[in-house]
């Protein structure tokens, strides 16, 4: 996709007036970090890009902004919120339909293809982060990294973000302007991480989740950057009842992790962005894939595929499995 | 003070005379996460950039029980603190920030937890040979090897470490060790002073602070909040993860019969934090949160303690998921002031 | 596990098929082991997954659901709902390293008295061999 192409498309589209607002990918303050920008006129538009950095999930803003009670004799602004998604952002704003988070007359969806981001963390450990901005390009099979007058070509399978490997969505589901031509979609390919587990035994893998939990900070970051954490009142910070107590040990950790993956079970689109953003590096990712593998394989259920579906835990088959029923 | 060499096949040993303290030392799986208590026999590596939560958990730990009670019961049984422990290998924007900190918990009336384990705790300092990107302390009063809060600097010189004593802690410290040490030469405290010197040429990023705590809070309608916050997601891994972050909440806690009154670690980016029993919010959107985060640390406490709660240890622009950055936010604050 | 060792079962039972169920069972004369905590709800669907992590947290060593067959729900389908929401949940407690013995649903009529001692000696003799549940419940905290 040309960024030319984007440019436009996004200044059009902030200079529609029922439009409040384009909500893009812009450069970071430094090194590979890639910011989200918030473009209200046409002259913004200028700032946006759109590269293998541009990992962040953009929908979550459109359910994250707080709406605020109007001042007596003020009118609520009503306007629509632009988005741009890459296919497995996309997935959100439809999962989010489904749930009804959103309408889809309050949103204006800007799709781009995206051929599959970059792991930051990797990236930054084969290549250090230097304090001047570079830029990522997508190449034919991999990207090309340049740094001043310095460019490196980098494998595909050297940077690939785990869920981008994962991905059989790289195409928007859902859009209102699709920006350049759709990529190809992959195959269905097993999931190493998930598989990996599964082949511990029970108690190994409650060490390796131990392991895991007892690092976790409850710092709520893979809640507040999930698309589909937006509840207003969530059970994690309820006091009366006491879901899940505030002290940080590992027994309130996995409760907490158990609540916040079994929440997403049927929900969850893999935009990975619980895993990117977690301080601790836990590996969420897995916890989630797991929970998405089995909605698939055993009840034949896809979240954020299709707008009109029901959603998957408020609705049922009168033949869902049950042999794990005495 | 005492001068003191230390080769470094003798860290090992060095660490083995600490034995009977409790140590902290930067996480051993590798990963150089948190500081964690040494297990014994074990010995800690110091080759780690900064760990990526502060050791401030040491003094202030995430969880701290203040008192535990039988339901029922007329007596309640208060933590007996009286460990002695060593942190290895805080890294000097941390050990300032326990200074700044302390400045809080002993206003007023002293906290008796922070108090008690600050008396408990000898600081061994790490000086930085190599700041990280984001490292800018030598804009906010500090540098790579500010002794403020330590009772023993290292240095790495490459075969030895150069060890001096900044108080008595530290002298006690360096006497158990005898032997193992050698006096340090002339040319060995020139060495240190120039690797300094080119540590803090590495040091690229900084900030302006003049002109900042007085100005700050005539930005409180600035747009600026407003276009720094946009994308904020409001988790707490800035706060939880900054060295003079403080905050914390008290929750009793009860299993059965058994009951326990424990604080932690609040963040004023969450939105309970502010959260009224009425359902009132006086901050409730993001922005008024950021502003607060930022003014708190650039204006607030140097109204009240006369020393920015900020340490320029770079670990909420490192791990701020959107690239939130306070070193841009300050510009912004320059700017509009 | 050694043979002396009573597991502690939180059973939550649905108020129309299990729990009258379970009565039967009572009345019947039907012996079966007394190592239920029994809580009455009003439908297997009001189970939230939660309470399940929740009773482990807490000190059971096993827990069992128990609704109404398919098809009969008071409630039409609350038992629909909690079939793919704690299946979900079991398939999750096995991947973080719950031991799958520790959790059980059954579907318990009102008339299967004798169907319900099967079940609970089922979910008693799985959570034995389990042995006591250690993994994330709350244990006595340090200083």
């Amino acid at each position: 996709m040309e960024l030319e192409q984007l440019q436009k498309t996004a200044a059009e589209v902030a200079d529609r007036e029922d439009v409040k607002y384009v909500i893009g990918w812009k450069k970071g303050s430094y090194g590979y970090r890639v910011a989200p920008g918030f473009i209200e006129d046409a002259a913004g538009a200028a700032e946006l890009i759109f590269s293998p950095l541009c990992t962040a999930n953009l929908a979550t803003y459109l359910t994250l902004v707080e709406k605020l009670p109007v001042p007596r004799g003020q009118e609520a602004d009503d306007r629509k919120v632009a988005v741009m998604v890459k296919g497995c952002d996309s997935r959100a704003v439809a999962q989010l339909l489904v749930e009804k988070g959103i309408g889809r007359e309050e949103v204006v969806v800007i799709g781009c293809p995206c051929p599959g981001v970059v792991d930051p963390e990797l990236l930054a450990e084969k290549y250090p982060e230097t304090e001047e901005t570079v830029e990522i390009k997508w190449t034919e099979d991999g990207f090309l990294l340049v740094r001043g007058e310095e460019e490196i070509e980098i494998s595909r399978d050297e940077l690939l973000a785990e869920k981008c490997r994962l991905c059989r969505y790289p195409n928007p589901v859902i859009s209102d302007v699709m920006l350049g031509e759709p990529v190809e979609t992959r195959e269905l390919v097993e999931d190493e991480g998930v598989a990996e587990i599964e082949n511990r035994d029970v108690d190994e893998r409650a060490a390796y989740w131990e392991e895991q939990f007892a690092k976790c900070v409850r710092c709520y970051s893979c809640r507040n950057v999930c698309p589909l954490c937006y509840c207003q009142d969530c059970i994690l910070d309820r006091l009366n009842p006491t879901w899940v107590n505030r002290a940080v040990n590992f027994s309130e950790n996995t409760a907490f992790n158990i609540a916040r993956a079994f929440h997403l079970a049927g929900r969850c689109i893999e935009c990975g962005e619980c895993e990117r953003v977690c301080p601790a590096n836990i590996p969420l990712g897995r916890l989630n894939r797991k929970l998405a593998r089995e909605v698939r394989d055993k009840y034949g259920f896809e979240p954020g595929v299709d707008p009109e579906a029901e959603p998957f835990q408020a609705s049922f088959k009168p033949d869902d499995p049950e042999d794990f029923i005495l | 003070m005492s001068a003191m060499l230390l080769k470094k096949e003798k860290w090992p040993e060095f660490v083995e005379k600490l034995a009977g303290k409790k140590l902290w030392a930067p996480g051993a799986d590798g990963d150089a996460m948190r500081f964690a208590p040494v297990t014994e026999g074990e010995t800690p590596a110091l080759d780690f950039n900064n760990t990526r939560v502060p050791p401030k958990e040491a003094l202030f730990p995430q969880t701290e029980t203040m008192y535990r009670f039988q339901l029922g019961a007329e007596e309640m049984e208060e933590p007996q603190l009286e460990d002695e422990t060593v942190l290895l290998g805080v890294r000097p924007c941390d050990a300032r920030a326990m200074t700044i900190v302390e400045k809080l918990f002993r206003w007023d009336i002293d906290d008796p937890y922070y108090v008690k384990r600050r008396e408990l705790v000898t600081v061994v300092g790490l000086a930085c040979s190599d700041p990280g990107l984001n490292c800018f302390c030598t804009s906010v009063g500090g540098g790579p090897a500010s002794t403020e809060g330590l009772d023993l600097l290292m240095v790495d010189l490459g075969d030895n470490y150069l060890l001096e004593a900044l108080t008595e802690k530290g002298e006690t410290l360096l006497e158990s060790a005898g032997d193992l040490l050698e006096k340090a030469d002339s040319d060995a405290v020139k060495e240190k002073e120039k690797l300094v010197l080119e540590a803090e040429k590495k040091i690229k990023r900084e900030v302006k602070t003049e002109g900042v705590p007085e100005g700050l809070p005539g930005l409180w309608e600035d747009p600026l909040w407003q276009n720094v916050s946009a994308s904020c997601l409001g988790c707490g891994t800035c706060t939880y993860l900054c060295p003079t972050c403080h905050c914390f909440d008290i929750q009793d806690e009860t299993e059965g019969f058994e009951s326990r009154r424990c604080r932690m670690w609040d963040s004023c980016m969450f939105g309970e934090y502010t959260l009224h029993t009425s359902g009132h919010n006086p901050r409730p959107t993001r922005r008024e949160r950021t502003r607060n985060r930022i003014s708190h640390k650039y204006s607030y406490y140097v109204d009240k303690f006369d020393v920015i709660a900020c340490v320029g240890c770079g670990r909420c622009i490192n791990l701020c998921p959107v690239n939130i950055d306070i070193v841009e936010i300050l510009k912004k604050v320059e700017e509009a002031l | 596990m050694s043979a002396t060792f009573e597991p502690n079962i939180v059973a939550f039972l649905c108020n129309w098929c299990s729990y009258a169920g379970a009565d039967l069972a009572g009345t019947s004369r039907e012996r079966y082991p007394a190592n239920l905590q029994i809580i009455r709800v009003m439908c297997s669907g009001r189970v939230n997954p939660l309470y399940v992590m929740n009773a482990l947290q807490q000190g059971a060593d096993g827990v069992l659901v128990s609704g109404c067959h398919p098809g009969d729900c008071h409630y039409m389908e609350g038992n629909y709902y909690a079939r793919r929401r704690l299946g979900m949940l079991k398939d999750l407690m096995e991947f973080i390293g719950v031991d799958p013995r520790r959790f059980h649903m059954s579907w318990v009529s009102a008339s299967e008295g004798h169907k319900w001692k099967e079940v609970v000696e089922k979910t008693v003799e799985d959570a034995r061999e389990a042995g006591p549940f250690e993994g994330f419940r709350r244990r006595q905290i340090d200083w």
